[in-house]
């Protein structure tokens, strides 16, 4: 066998995945070649070194945390084939998109209402009927409304004689 | 697995506690981070669950969870592409709690700075190899696994796998045993 034939296999001897024949074949080169038995030396101080590499342990709380996670997500979770609309409503460019659309629709309808006739409380309309303005205005909702027997009552105990008139 | 899929909570802590060791340890070498490790195997656990009612057992259970895994591990990083997403050095003044695992009582303080360096150092070496050398390589070295099982786990052939391991441990010489090269 020849040294850059073995150098190819070096990995995978050193892994144990040659078949018995391709080991020993690989394993009989190494002691007969210094160049690549050097280089097989070197491979397994990598190898060991590896292991100096510490392992952790999951924390006394993982299973408790996943659990909640899972609850969470189901209770979130959209029906199968519809997860594209969260996944499109959860990013944060397609809400401010959707925000600035909004805002944009919400004023152009407008100025087409208050130019139609459609909308009751435009300026031209108001000055048809003074009654118009006073319903939808914000007094409409007073407790004592203008006018009536409550209104005068008060006016009489707020200002006296001046109110009874 | 077949409890767990018809939604036995006990069946499926058990099966989280079989496995979260060796996923969460996966993982932790592939990203560096353990608080990363921790999220990801959580995910891991809930795909696994997600699944458990699909799952047909066509290869061992291990190979089947690790090839979540390593689907977690790889979306990661190419959802974390652009940002810095591995922290290999501890804050200055403050150890680096990554490195504070199996430490041995009977160990001096020296020895385990010597452990945690080594460690460190043996991490940044695996960060730096390419995603898939990577992978391979932990699976064959933490979990001794063939290159059949990796080559399942990973979707590539076998013989991809072996030439994975031989530029990965070739990248692994040069930054350990000869890191000024």
């Amino acid at each position: 066998m020849k040294c850059s034939q073995v150098q190819k296999r070096l990995s995978a001897f050193q892994d144990g995945e040659l078949n018995a024949q391709e080991g020993q074949r690989v394993s009989k080169h190494l002691e007969s070649c210094l160049a690549c038995r050097e280089r097989y030396i070197e491979m397994e101080k990598v190898w060991q070194a590896l292991g100096d590499l510490n392992e952790i342990t999951p924390e006394p709380g993982f299973y408790g945390e996943l659990v909640k996670k899972i609850n969470d997500s189901h209770e979130t979770r959209f029906p199968a084939g519809f997860q594209w609309l969260f996944q499109f409503f959860s990013s944060p460019w397609a809400t401010s998109t959707l925000l600035i659309a909004g805002i944009l629709i919400g004023t152009f309808l407008g100025n087409i209402l208050a130019k139609s006739d459609l909308f009751p409380f435009q300026q031209s309309q108001a000055s048809h009927s003074q009654a118009a303005i006073e319903v939808f205005s914000l007094r409409a909702f007073d407790p004592v409304p203008p006018g009536t027997l409550g209104d005068k009552y008060l006016r009489m105990a707020n200002y006296g004689e001046e109110g009874r008139r | 697995m077949s409890r767990t899929a018809e939604g036995d909570g006990y069946a499926f802590e058990v099966l989280v506690g079989r496995h979260q060791t060796s996923v969460l340890n996966l993982i932790y070498r592939y990203v560096g981070d353990r608080t990363k490790a921790r999220d990801l195997a959580q995910e891991v656990f809930i795909r696994v669950w997600r699944a458990a009612k699909s799952y047909a057992p066509k290869a061992k259970f291990t190979t089947w969870i690790y090839r979540i895994t390593a689907n977690v591990c790889l979306n990661e990083l190419k959802s974390a592409k652009g940002k810095k997403l591995i922290q290999l050095e501890p804050e200055e003044g403050r150890p680096n709690s990554d490195y504070q695992t199996h430490l041995n009582a009977s160990q001096s303080p020296e020895d385990i700075l010597v452990g945690e360096e080594s460690s460190r150092q043996i991490s940044d070496a695996l960060q730096s190899l390419p995603e898939n050398q990577r992978m391979a390589l932990i699976l064959k070295r933490y979990d001794n696994l063939s290159y059949e099982e990796i080559a399942k786990i990973m979707e590539c052939s076998i013989s991809a796998v072996e030439s994975l391991l031989v530029r990965a441990k070739r990248n692994l010489q040069e930054k350990l045993i000869f890191p000024e090269n």
